[in-house]
């Protein structure tokens, strides 16, 4: 056979090329097909790669040489052919040994090796999304945390205090140096002769299913909108809890890491190449991981989601920068779009669960009046409610940006309240949602007040729950700030006159029956006091003491401050009018027959009494004349 | 956080949250015109059922050789988009009906069909995903046997078919229906029958993994139905009765309509695009009177005929592009086996031929493809958008407990 003379020159160095590409045919021999050269022998392998660039040199030559000569040569259209599908053959070869050497390593980081069980309990987490551990049902991923811990120390010994730390990016090495150093050898050599695509194809099929176990392990679920919206609300919540942990390890370790790779071994092989093999593997795993938290951010609306919707927006908030920089190029566009989507859909709900909170707030129909007139239940869950909101001041202070649509003065609309702006000046829209939803909160407990037959139940009750919602905001600081002192200062207001009001609907009429009008009988000098009057009087006063007594000691303050003040004010009120209404008349009821029918009480009988009123118990007997 | 971290991202969102406040206004306005009422209203929803008819007409006017390909279904999905943008400006411009018994059953109703069909835009984009994987491994064909990356007239040989028939292997993997596989490779040993002898211990595993690869694709779990999405979307989905129409003032017409809407075109989404268990069997009845009736039914039939056809009945999407691809990769895998080398000219022409037809194929998905991804995210928007407005104008009426 003539060979051309270009090819001729260098025929020994092709022959024994082709005889090493020949050897390793997986299609011509049953060695070939069962021994992985990289893995097996290293000389072998650089044979191999040696051989490859001989064949393409030679490759390079022929296709000259042949067009030089129009193709006319049949012997050169034969060599060519030859050469043609020796390569064919080296690169089926080399695309083997690069999935073999991808596979060989993406599983190595799973062993068990790595893994040392006793490590569960170096975790004790300064990092507070670690805190959670132990709601992690699955001990997989839990696993995969302690493994990629380990990874982490592994890399960056020197750095023990924040080796843990997902709090931002941190790249691992996914894979040693000498397989990344084969990997791009091979890759140059594929891309080289023109298999770029396959070499993208292998590349991304192996890594992808190196993600995927990845995922399982992170307890990444791969669950439908549909799904989304059948689950609990509790079980999304712990969803939601793993799924902003596992976020967090996806983008900043295993995104980056990932991208880092492909970095390593393409980067210097062609342009753009790194990031054709990246958004190969990871579109397909980030969509997925992303399809979960955009089937929190469309879901059903109510108010208990608000907080977890707050902690998603958050931790994709804080994210958001990394994603940014992992998601860089052109080609992925799409995902940083998506992750943008998605926080401003959260946002968007986080605002609609307000203003529907509001407005389920002004609505709440209960009608059954709380016994005793202590603290509604409504008013305990929105005070808790608002407490929770002002720990999310930061977030919310950005995301709520219009004030409340409330009624207006002018309106006559009797079932939305009023609110006068003009007072607010300068407060945020989210401090004036929450002294929105103080107003309607009152505006509602006002109308469950009216549900009480008994008017001094009803003014307890305002003052009841107007108070506890003062103590509520002097609670948090936050709140406090938020909601401001003027407002405060106005609740306190309507608390202390809901007191007033309390005791001018009970005691007016008891301390009525302590006037001296009435008793004198006209005429008469030295005693002229009606003796039945006084002593009807004794009873009328003995008959609604006890009345009151009765049943305001099944009432209820619960808070004891409030309790004493209130007790107090009525025994500032009721001791001394007694005191003096006994010191004046006593005489003319003791010189008369079975006095003690009409006096029953001494003042300390009375003074103790109060000390029973708004305990919530009733009390067991009769009034007991204690001095006795 | 710093404050400034929000600047750029929390700014886009304000925006979207008030350009749809002064629609709001101007439209009730509109309602509140002097000319408004119920005449005109009628007249509204009269010529929304006529858009509607003459869309569907025009989508069905197509000739048999285009129904189906990717420029159809990019007129559906636009067709969608404008009957959807439509029917939520009839919807605001009546919002206090809407809110009213029984029209916000209905709307309710019409909201939790939306919701199901966004798994199903999900799951279609999987498919776009997993014909664009194809679309590579018919690159890699094209790359081997093609001429265009040469500058000069080479004659093919062993090796660049060798590495088409590779490429064509995973091709052919790849495509098949999940329900058949075990089918599927007894037809890969048979087609492939010369080369399977030689199949590797490494290339087994390469192929284990294509077939992993797949059920990778899909974002939504194993359980996850096509067919029954489907059945869910049109679940209690008839025409209003009389009553229905006169309380709701003829609105239960246009919420009909677009439920119809949404239903046939999820439904031909799935007809054509690979997804999870794909399952043709919806029924439509939708009675006659309605304008947009006798195209709807009749594209539903055409494309249940197009199901059926013997080449087409365990296609993984039927798609028109697909069916040309696989014809393609089954003639050039035909073709492959029975090549002698070297190639005699007649061979030579008749590979020239195919490889130019693969050619077409893939301009077409190079042109198309990516434009429907995005409409299929723009319909999955405007579905969650309208019914996010929806939900945000029945908080402030309704009351949640």
């Amino acid at each position: 056979m003539e060979l051309p003379e270009n090819l001729n020159k260098d025929s020994n160095g092709y022959e024994s090329a082709e005889k090493i590409i020949l050897r390793w045919d997986s299609t011509a021999s049953e060695d070939a097909r069962e021994r992985m050269i990289f893995e097996t022998d290293r000389q072998e392998a650089d044979l191999y790669l040696q051989a490859v660039d001989e064949i393409q040199r030679s490759l390079s030559n022929v296709s000259i040489s042949t067009s030089s000569n129009a193709g006319k040569n049949a012997n050169a259209v034969d060599d060519q052919s030859k050469v043609n599908t020796t390569i064919q053959i080296a690169m089926a070869r080399l695309e083997d040994e690069f999935r073999n050497i991808l596979i060989t390593h993406s599983s190595a980081l799973e062993t068990d090796s790595l893994f040392d069980p006793s490590s569960s309990s170096i975790s004790t987490p300064s990092h507070h999304e670690l805190e959670e551990d132990d709601t992690l049902s699955n001990d997989d991923s839990s696993h995969h945390h302690d493994l990629l811990q380990l990874q982490l120390q592994h890399c960056e010994s020197s750095d023990s205090s924040t080796y843990r730390s997902t709090s931002s990016i941190r790249e691992v090495d996914l894979m040693p140096s000498e397989a990344i150093c084969d990997l791009q050898a091979i890759a140059m050599r594929m891309i080289s002769s023109g298999y770029l695509r396959e070499c993208i194809q292998v590349y991304g099929s192996v890594r992808k299913s190196a993600i995927d176990s990845s995922f399982r392990k992170l307890g990444i679920e791969k669950l439908s909108i549909g799904d989304v919206q059948r689950l609990e609300w509790e079980a999304l919540e712990s969803k939601i809890r793993r799924w902003i942990r596992a976020a967090k390890v996806c983008v900043r370790i295993l995104f980056a890491s990932e991208k880092k790779l492909c970095e390593q071994i393409f980067e210097c092989v062609g342009t753009d190449i790194d990031d054709a093999c990246f958004m190969e593997t990871v579109k397909g795993p980030a969509i997925q991981l992303f399809n979960f938290a955009e089937a929190i951010s469309i879901s059903r609306r109510s108010p208990e989601k608000l907080f977890k919707i707050l902690d998603l927006h958050d931790a994709l908030m804080d994210l958001l920068p990394d994603i940014e920089a992992v998601f860089d190029s052109k080609s992925s566009d799409s995902i940083r779009v998506q992750a943008a989507e998605i926080l401003s859909r959260l946002a968007e709900a986080a605002r609609g669960i307000l203003s529907e909170f509001e407005s389920a707030v002004l609505r709440e129909p209960s009608r059954v009046p709380v016994p005793g007139g202590t603290i509604h239940p409504l008013t305990r869950y929105v005070m808790n409610y608002i407490s929770l909101i002002s720990d999310y001041k930061q977030t919310l202070i950005e995301l709520i940006i219009s004030k409340p649509s409330t009624g207006s003065r002018y309106s006559g609309d009797q079932t939305t309240p009023d609110m006068e702006f003009a007072e607010l000046e300068g407060k945020t829209p989210l401090a004036l949602h929450l002294i929105w939803i103080i107003v309607v909160l009152q505006f509602n407990l006002d109308g469950k007040s009216k549900h009480y037959r008994d008017a001094s139940l009803a003014h307890l009750f305002i003052m009841n729950n107007v108070h506890y919602i003062v103590q509520k905001v002097k609670g948090s600081p936050e709140l406090r700030e938020m909601i401001g002192d003027d407002y405060l200062r106005k609740l306190t207001g309507k608390f202390r006159q809901a007191a007033t009001s309390y005791q001018r609907a009970t005691w007016v009429s008891v301390l009525y029956c302590l006037r001296d009008e009435g008793l004198h009988v006209s005429g008469s000098f030295s005693s002229g006091v009606s003796k039945s009057a006084l002593r009807e009087r004794f009873k009328t006063f003995n008959a609604m003491f006890e009345e009151v007594h009765r049943t305001q000691a099944t009432w209820l303050i619960p808070d004891t401050q409030l309790r004493e003040e209130l007790r107090i004010s009525i025994s500032e009120k009721l001791i001394p009018a007694y005191r003096s209404f006994l010191g004046r008349f006593r005489s003319h009821i003791e010189s008369g027959r079975h006095p003690e029918n009409y006096i029953k009480y001494s003042v300390e009988d009375l003074e103790m009494a109060v000390l029973d009123f708004f305990e919530g118990y009733p009390v067991s007997q009769h009034l007991r004349k204690r001095s006795q | 956080m710093p404050a400034t971290d929000y600047q750029g991202t929390s700014s886009p969102l304000t925006n979207i949250g008030r350009s749809l406040l002064p629609v709001r206004r101007d439209q009730v306005h509109a309602m509140e015109s002097p000319i408004g009422g119920s005449a005109s209203n009628e007249a509204e929803i009269e010529s929304f059922q006529r858009r509607v008819a003459e869309r569907f007409h025009d989508l069905a006017s197509v000739p048999s050789d285009e129904l189906l390909s990717l420029p159809w279904v990019r007129k559906l999905l636009d067709v969608f988009l404008c009957c959807q943008e439509e029917f939520r400006v009839i919807l605001f411009k009546n919002i206090a009906l809407v809110k009213k018994s029984p029209m916000d059953r209905l709307i309710a109703d019409f909201y939790e069909r939306t919701v199901k069909a966004l798994d199903v835009c999900n799951a279609i984009r999987d498919g776009i995903e997993q014909i664009r994987q194809w679309q590579k491994l018919l690159e890699i064909v094209l790359c081997a046997l093609g001429d265009s990356n040469v500058g000069y007239q080479r004659s093919l040989g062993e090796g660049q078919f060798r590495r088409a028939r590779k490429a064509l292997i995973d091709l052919a993997i790849g495509m098949l229906d999940e329900k058949d596989s075990g089918q599927a490779l007894a037809h890969r040993n048979r087609s492939f029958g010369r080369h399977n002898t030689s199949g590797s211990h490494s290339r087994d595993h390469h192929h284990r993994s294509l077939g992993h690869f797949r059920s990778l694709s899909w974002s939504v779990s194993r359980s996850w139905s096509a067919a029954r999405q489907l059945q869910a979307i049109g679940n209690n989905l008839a025409a209003p009765r009389g009553n229905e129409v006169i309380a709701t003032n003829g609105l239960a017409v246009p919420v009909y309509t677009m439920g119809s809407v949404l239903l046939f075109v999820m439904w031909a989404l799935v007809a054509a695009i690979p997804c999870q268990d794909r399952g043709l069997q919806v029924h439509f009845n939708v009675p006659r009177q309605f304008p947009w009736s006798a195209p709807i039914l009749w594209l539903h039939e055409r494309i249940l005929e197009e199901s059926k056809k013997r080449d087409r009945k365990n296609a993984c999407g039927l798609l028109r592009e697909i069916y040309q691809m696989e014809k393609c990769s089954r003639l050039l895998g035909e073709l492959a086996d029975s090549v002698q080398f070297p190639l005699s000219e007649d061979k030579e022409r008749e590979v020239k031929q195919r490889v130019k037809e693969l050619e077409q194929v893939l301009d077409a998905l190079k042109e198309d493809l990516e434009p429907l991804e995005k409409q299929v995210r723009e319909v999955f928007h405007r579905i969650v958008r309208s019914r996010t407005e929806g939900l945000d104008s029945f908080a402030r009426e309704h009351n949640p407990e």
